[in-house]
């Protein structure tokens, strides 16, 4: 058996899905993987993260965002605009960057403010500190603590207890840990599994309630163990940069002589190699919190990209890594400038290193290929 | 032993600076007629006694720190050191160099850095890698935007500059004053350790009265800003903004608004126009063209138009109660949050299009004139709800000019002029 057409994979193709279409939990949408999933989950909601997927136009968003930002949160928008997020009965903002925060007013005063759409979602937003302290720590909990009465109050929820919690920390540990024991398969010297299928397995993850997530991880885990691994003398190459939420790109790569075996992105290895540690029965909130804070960071940490490059270095060796392939999405300023240093610091390990800029949908297809097979040629 | 211009080649651009500005306000002084720009006159001739003093200061072996915008240079002034704004340098160069900062932009991209990120931080990033600054700290505020959490930890990272970050959050309210005086009382702390001082908080006190004792010079110009015709010259925008940074906490800073305040007094009870003619009035709720400090001129004069005010020019904040460090700290902490960009990056825009429109209506602007500037994406998504509610409940229109407000390669003089020129032609 293979992936290929897998059900569960397919799902990333498209926005919606059948879980969505038939779910009787009220969706909670949001863009960045710093907002406490498990506390939506013990509220009897349904997280779904928000991406633009198989788009390709940003006309509508174009309208209320300059030329300088980021593609793919003009993308969503575009599509929030035409009505494909009406789905949504809640939604979650964090101040992950400067282009996606402000969806916040964007999606309150353009989206759910349409004449047509009548529905009343609550719109929540979470301020994360941008470095990693006791303190930040300290103001972190508190926020999260006040966003639980919030979510309490505004879906009429009596009480989110300890033991739900606990329930749903331990339904999203089982599910981090099926996404590592299927990056491990990934990362063989015959990986079972391409750069693609991961992202689209990731994705899917992201957009179905978690029970039903990891029973067919389970599923994909077994077909994987099964399976004889791809025997390819491709380069192996470690992802790393902007949110990437479309196989376009993935596919791009892998059809140029490449294998994405491992990766450094927030649909993929930063999202997974962190479980919630339950410390104590009476506090799980101040776990997940703990976890979320401390977590592998993303550039909007600003210091801590030597725990990033310090990741990296391990991956390359862990992953018989022949090249990174750093990425940003055009007018993304934390990628692009983590990708900066990693550059430098990985050229001067002799790591073969190149860094590129692309748009969310995939556009410049040609010019993008040639670079990338010219680096792919460069590798010894 | 290391020398005293060994030292001071510590600090390179501000001697760079210092030239440019002296033989500039030379030229002033020599050709303009008496009443010609007053506050580009009165501007440089502070600004270059300020920029000596520093440069004489890093001679002596002061530390130089180097820090972002919102981390108020006054607060520095806890320590014997050199303060040097990041951003400030690099526009500064960008309005009074030839080729502005644009050869450090080119050599800090050609090492990486992304063409769309901020050319303030762009400009210093390219002169460090360039050895012309040597930085023995730097500190930051983690606002207003990504470029600061992208661009800073290069000091760090690739010149093992030590870089301490008060956090600063998002949502101005108590708790996070509150916060944010810790953060700042902190940092303190961090670079004292850093380089080998105690802060001397009382120093410290004096500074910030002075910069008390401004707020209500500021204030009253602003007030006289109102007055039809707008009694303040366009080119006092420019020079209040480099006042706000190079001048800050210094006596210097009273001086300059004192002059200020008695010249468009004057002006107001004459009811005089600096360009002879008021015609529009502009509100620039964004950032002026740094590259092209003529344009000021240009507009007073050839189009009649006032810029009532810049971003730098409309954002106050409260004096600082000094009564006991207590008090102090919160109050630098609610500065802090208060100032221009972090004001409005630590809130949901909606109380930026209020003030926007309030703003209008209380100034009887004209017109408002956007600068979208390619490395604030924290703005990116503002401009045209902003021009939604000018239209709707102010009725006037506002023109939105791509920029980079450091780098003429992006939007020329000529291209902004142009664009300015016709859209005033539809207001008249």
């Amino acid at each position: 058996m293979s992936l290929q057409n897998d059900k569960f994979l397919n799902i990333s193709d498209t926005i919606s899905n059948s879980y969505l279409e038939t779910t009787q939990k009220k969706v909670m949408g949001y863009y960045c993987t710093y907002i406490p999933e498990e506390l939506f989950h013990a509220a009897k909601l349904f997280p779904y993260r928000i991406r633009s997927t198989g788009n390709k136009d940003t006309d509508l968003a174009d309208i209320y965002m300059v030329r300088f930002t980021c593609s793919y949160v003009r993308s969503t928008l575009h599509l929030a605009l035409q009505g494909v997020y009406d789905f949504l009965d809640g939604f979650v903002v964090c101040n992950s960057c400067d282009h996606s925060r402000r969806m916040f007013e964007l999606f309150d005063l353009k989206v759910f403010n349409r004449e047509s759409f009548t529905k009343k979602v609550p719109r929540f937003y979470l301020a994360l500190p941008h470095i990693i302290t006791e303190e930040g720590f300290g103001w972190y909990k508190k926020e999260v603590e006040e966003f639980k009465e919030e979510l309490e109050k505004s879906y009429n929820i009596n009480e989110i207890t300890n033991r739900d919690l606990i329930d749903s920390i331990n339904v999203y540990n089982e599910n981090r840990r099926l996404l590592r024991e299927i990056h491990n398969l990934r990362i063989l010297d015959n990986p079972k599994i391409s750069g693609s299928e991961a992202l689209q397995i990731s994705m899917a993850n992201s957009s179905v309630p978690k029970e039903i997530a990891n029973k067919e991880l389970e599923r994909i885990l077994q077909i994987l163990k099964d399976s004889e691994g791809i025997k390819t003398s491709n380069k192996r190459i470690l992802l790393v940069g902007s949110i990437v939420d479309n196989i376009n790109f993935t596919q791009l790569v892998e059809s140029s002589g490449a294998i994405i075996v491992s990766d450094f992105l927030c649909f993929g290895t930063r999202n997974f190699q962190d479980d919630v540690k339950i410390t104590s029965e009476n506090n799980p909130l101040e776990d997940i919190t703990k976890r979320l804070y401390y977590r592998m960071s993303c550039p909007r940490m600003m210091d801590d990209h030597e725990r990033r490059l310090e990741f990296l270095k391990n991956e390359i060796k862990r992953a018989n890594i022949d090249g990174v392939l750093l990425q940003r999405i055009n007018n993304c300023d934390l990628h692009g400038c983590d990708n900066m240093l990693y550059e430098h610091e990985l050229k001067d390990l002799d790591i073969p290193v190149f860094n590129i800029d692309r748009e969310s949908f995939q556009a410049d297809t040609t010019r993008l290929q040639t670079r990338i097979e010219a680096f792919l040629e460069m590798i010894t | 032993m290391v020398n005293r211009l060994e030292l001071e080649n510590k600090i390179i651009p501000y001697k760079m600076l210092l030239e440019a500005i002296t033989t500039t306000h030379e030229l002033i002084e020599r050709i303009l007629p008496e009443q010609g720009i007053p506050s580009l006159k009165y501007g440089l001739k502070y600004l270059t006694d300020a920029l000596q003093d520093q440069i004489d200061k890093a001679g002596e072996g002061l530390p130089v720190i180097g820090h972002h915008f919102s981390f108020q240079t006054e607060y520095l002034y806890a320590f014997d050191c050199v303060p040097i704004c990041i951003e400030a340098v690099s526009y500064l160069m960008a309005a009074l160099l030839p080729e502005g900062s644009e050869p450090y932009y080119d050599l800090i991209t050609h090492w990486g850095h992304p063409f769309h990120t901020c050319s303030s931080q762009k400009g210093t990033m390219g002169m460090t890698l360039d050895g012309l600054f040597q930085f023995d700290a730097i500190v930051t505020p983690t606002a207003p935007c990504d470029n600061t959490y992208a661009s800073y930890p290069y000091f760090q990272y690739k010149e093992g500059i030590p870089l301490i970050t008060p956090d600063l959050p998002f949502l101005k309210e108590e708790k996070s004053y509150d916060y944010y005086a810790k953060q700042i009382q902190l940092s303190l702390n961090d670079l004292g350790k850093i380089i080998k001082q105690e802060p001397n908080y009382e120093k410290l006190k004096n500074h910030i009265e002075i910069e008390n004792r401004i707020y209500k010079t500021q204030m009253d110009i602003f007030e006289l800003k109102k007055a039809i015709p707008c009694p303040v010259e366009n080119m006092f925008n420019a020079m209040a903004a480099a006042a706000s940074i190079f001048l800050s906490g210094r006596p210097e800073k009273e001086y300059f608004y004192d002059d200020m305040l008695a010249l468009a007094q004057k002006r107001y009870k004459n009811k005089e126009h600096h360009g002879g003619e008021e015609r529009i009035r502009s509100i620039w709720p964004y950032m002026i063209i740094f590259f092209d400090l003529a344009i000021s001129e240009w507009l007073d004069r050839e189009l009649g138009m006032s810029i009532l005010f810049d971003i730098f020019n409309y954002n106050f904040a409260d004096p600082i109660d000094t009564s006991n460090l207590e008090t102090m700290f919160y109050g630098m902490a609610k500065k802090s949050m208060e100032a221009p960009m972090v004001k409005q990056s630590a809130e949901f825009y909606y109380p930026f299009i209020d003030e926007c429109v309030r703003l209008a209506k209380e100034f009887s602007a004209d017109c408002f004139i956007f600068t979208s500037h390619i490395g604030c994406k924290q703005f990116g998504s503002i401009p045209q709800i902003l021009r939604e509610a000018l239209r709707d409940e102010v009725g006037i229109p506002m023109l939105l000019i791509d920029v980079d407000v450091g780098d003429a390669r992006f939007a020329s003089d000529k291209v902004i002029r142009e664009k300015i020129k016709i859209f005033a032609q539809t207001l008249l």
